[in-house]
């Protein structure tokens, strides 16, 4: 593997100069994370939460990050899904330099780029599961009509069809969950990232998910599960393991 | 601007769910501003039907009238000055000089004579009743050629009467149903003080302002001659004029009629008139100032209670805010930027206001509906206009803040909220 060389683009919105790619040749590489370094500023000390992590995740992979808590898994998730920008380093998302962006900027991308799924849910109890998905398309400007049909199309491949009017209290944990998974696919984004989806459901409804979240994958997605959940973990097709704000492990194992 | 275009709609249906689902509390947010709104309409619809009412009256005087008194035109507000009180009187003789006046179809003098000497009001009986509140003038006959009165029965004194100090009467139509409320008053006798008097003619119901009575009452009244009112009070300096000009030369007759008064009372050239001319237009204009200036303290007061609902209304979105910290995270999580969330938060606000000035406008409505069965009133536009707009504004202006704090969020603390 040949050294990439990284154009650095001096704008923030560098969304052209895409960095070489590793000239293996055969990947597409959709996250590459150069020495990303995480420094919260806790009045006398500065803590490093992330020292240094350097990874790259092709299209098409099925990655989960695990580790225990305090390892700075929560924090490489935040810059991965862009809700959050690394203290130092480059962060290149399907050819954009997220690294240098400002709040709108980001929230652009997170519209477009990335699918959220969190342990919790997180839909609004008083929407439909309807409206609930169609949210992201209302901020990525899609008119009503358009809508309706692409979140009843997302609903439907996670078979929810015949639930789209329902509340989420009117559905169970793991049809919640499906929901969230809808919301986050909605948009065609380039990655799904999982915050513990399944932790809040139980064994049963657990398999079911990652039983989806294996078909999405087939389907073409890119799927990142963050978890700290070994069994949880295993389904996926590499693991990175964090410890002490450094990547401890990157191993393939399909 | 695409990016409010693309959830305006979607933010508005959000914030009525959002209202709905909180019927109680939104409705306790806003009661200032529904009490703002109501007042804002009901001001409106009284000082319009006190003006509508005023208009009236005044334009049954005539609008070619001009009432010419030895003080200066408009609303006295406390004691008269030194010098006003001291001007010299207008008289008879300058009725007659502006009856000549070529632009001046007829000019009378007013005798008043409610008030005897001691100030104490003279007594009026007639029919076994006897009252103190009739107000007596003394004129001409020419009076009648004025246009603002008509005789609804009888006849008019003539001048043949009022030089030959005859003690004749032609009394308002109150006087008629008060003192006569059986029969016809023509020819009955009616004693004023303690001279004896014959109704010659009763004179039709004219239009009232608003809660007149007493000697205000212009129903109550009985005109006599000139001459006689003189006899009845030898010493009263009490004199007004009424000149009325020819058709289409209002303008001009104000002219003459202030050039004549200024010559036959020596006012020295450059100084200011010792008498005013009010006109009907004047009368209005003048009363116009006073409505307007008190609907203008009126619409501060309902600020109050606007500002009020406005502080209740900030209260409530900081606590719906804080509620829904998590909402906002995920939100945000989702693309949401800082302007959707701000304009989702201030729609969320001008809805809950805006609801509240409908709500402000119906219960208004309904009592100007009340405000009618005492007066004849109206509501004018721009009042639940002016409510309305006033109330979003509230909710904007009171929102902004609360929409701020969300908008600042940060999604990865907003999603950690519990």
């Amino acid at each position: 593997m040949t050294e990439a060389t990284v154009e650095t683009s001096p704008t923030s919105s560098g969304v052209i100069a895409k960095p070489e790619l590793p000239s293996n040749g055969k990947a597409d590489v959709l996250i590459l994370m150069r020495n990303l370094w995480k420094t919260y500023d806790m009045g006398a000390e500065k803590v490093h939460a992330l020292h240094g992590v350097s990874f790259e995740v092709t299209r098409g992979d099925y990655l989960a990050i695990t580790g225990p808590s305090g390892s700075g898994k929560s924090t490489l998730m935040n810059l991965i899904g862009c809700l959050d920008t690394p203290s130092q380093g480059e962060y290149w998302l399907n050819g954009k330099n997220v690294s240098e962006m400002d709040d709108d900027e980001l929230a652009r991308i997170r519209n477009q780029e990335v699918g959220f799924v969190f342990q919790t849910f997180n839909l609004l109890a008083r929407a439909t599961a309807l409206h609930n998905v169609e949210l992201p398309l209302i901020y990525g400007g899609i008119p009503g009509a358009k809508r309706h049909e692409m979140a009843k199309q997302a609903l439907a491949e996670v078979d929810l069809a015949d639930r789209m009017m329902h509340r989420p209290n009117e559905l169970s944990g793991g049809q919640r969950q499906r929901v969230a998974i809808a919301r986050a696919l909605v948009n065609h984004p380039s990655i799904l990232l999982a915050d513990e989806p399944t932790g809040a459901l139980d064994t049963s409804t657990s398999y079911d998910i990652m039983n989806l979240f294996e078909k999405l994958h087939e389907a073409g997605n890119t799927i990142i599960l963050v978890t700290h959940e070994h069994d949880i973990a295993a389904r996926a097709h590499r693991i990175i393991s964090i410890r002490d704000g450094l990547i401890e492990k990157d191993e393939r194992i399909r | 601007m695409k990016l409010i275009r693309s959830d305006i709609l979607e933010n508005l249906w959000l914030a009525l769910a959002t209202l709905r689902d909180n019927k109680l509390r939104s409705f306790l947010t806003v009661i200032g501003v529904i009490i703002g709104v109501v007042t804002v309409m009901l001001i409106a619809s009284i000082i319009s039907g006190i003006d509508t009412s005023f208009t009236k009256e005044v334009e049954s005087f005539g609008t070619r009238s001009m009432y010419i008194s030895k003080y200066n035109p408009g609303i006295h507000v406390g004691r008269l000055s030194r010098e006003e009180r001291m001007r010299k009187p207008l008289t008879y003789d300058d009725a007659i000089f502006l009856s000549k006046l070529p632009t001046i179809e007829v000019a009378v003098p007013f005798l008043e004579i409610t008030n005897n000497f001691f100030g104490q009001k003279i007594l009026v009986s007639g029919g076994g009743k006897t009252s103190a509140q009739v107000g007596l003038q003394g004129t001409l006959p020419d009076f009648e050629r004025a246009g603002t009165q008509t005789v609804a029965e009888g006849r008019f004194f003539s001048q043949f009467e009022n030089d030959q100090n005859q003690s004749v009467c032609v009394v308002g139509s109150k006087v008629a149903d008060d003192f006569f409320p059986f029969g016809s008053p023509v020819d009955a006798t009616i004693k004023i003080g303690s001279e004896e008097f014959r109704v010659v003619g009763v004179l039709q119901k004219r239009e009232q302002f608003l809660f007149s009575g007493g000697s205000d009452d212009q129903n109550n009244v009985i005109y006599m001659p000139y001459n006689v009112a003189r006899k009845l009070k030898p010493n009263s300096e009490d004199v007004e004029l009424m000149a009325v000009a020819k058709p289409g030369m209002m303008a001009e007759a104000m002219d003459q009629v202030t050039d004549a008064l200024r010559v036959r009372r020596q006012v020295p050239f450059g100084s200011p008139d010792n008498f005013g001319i009010e006109t009907t237009e004047s009368l209005i204009s003048t009363f116009h100032s006073i409505t307007g200036g008190i609907a203008i303290a009126m619409v501060v007061i309902s600020s109050v209670g606007l500002m009020v609902g406005g502080i209740g209304v900030m209260n409530i979105m900081l606590v719906s805010v804080t509620e829904r910290t998590r909402e906002i995270g995920v939100r945000k999580a989702i693309g949401a930027r800082r302007q959707d969330i701000l304009w989702q938060f201030l729609i969320e606000a001008m809805t809950l206001t805006g609801f509240g000035g409908f709500l402000g406008l119906a219960i208004g409505w309904l009592l100007t509906l009340v405000v009618k069965l005492i007066m004849p009133s109206y509501v004018p536009l721009w009042a639940p206009l002016a409510g309305f707009i006033a109330s979003v504004g509230i909710g904007m202006i009171f929102g902004l803040w609360p929409a701020w704090k969300a908008a600042r969020l940060d999604p990865i603390e907003s999603l950690r909220y519990e």
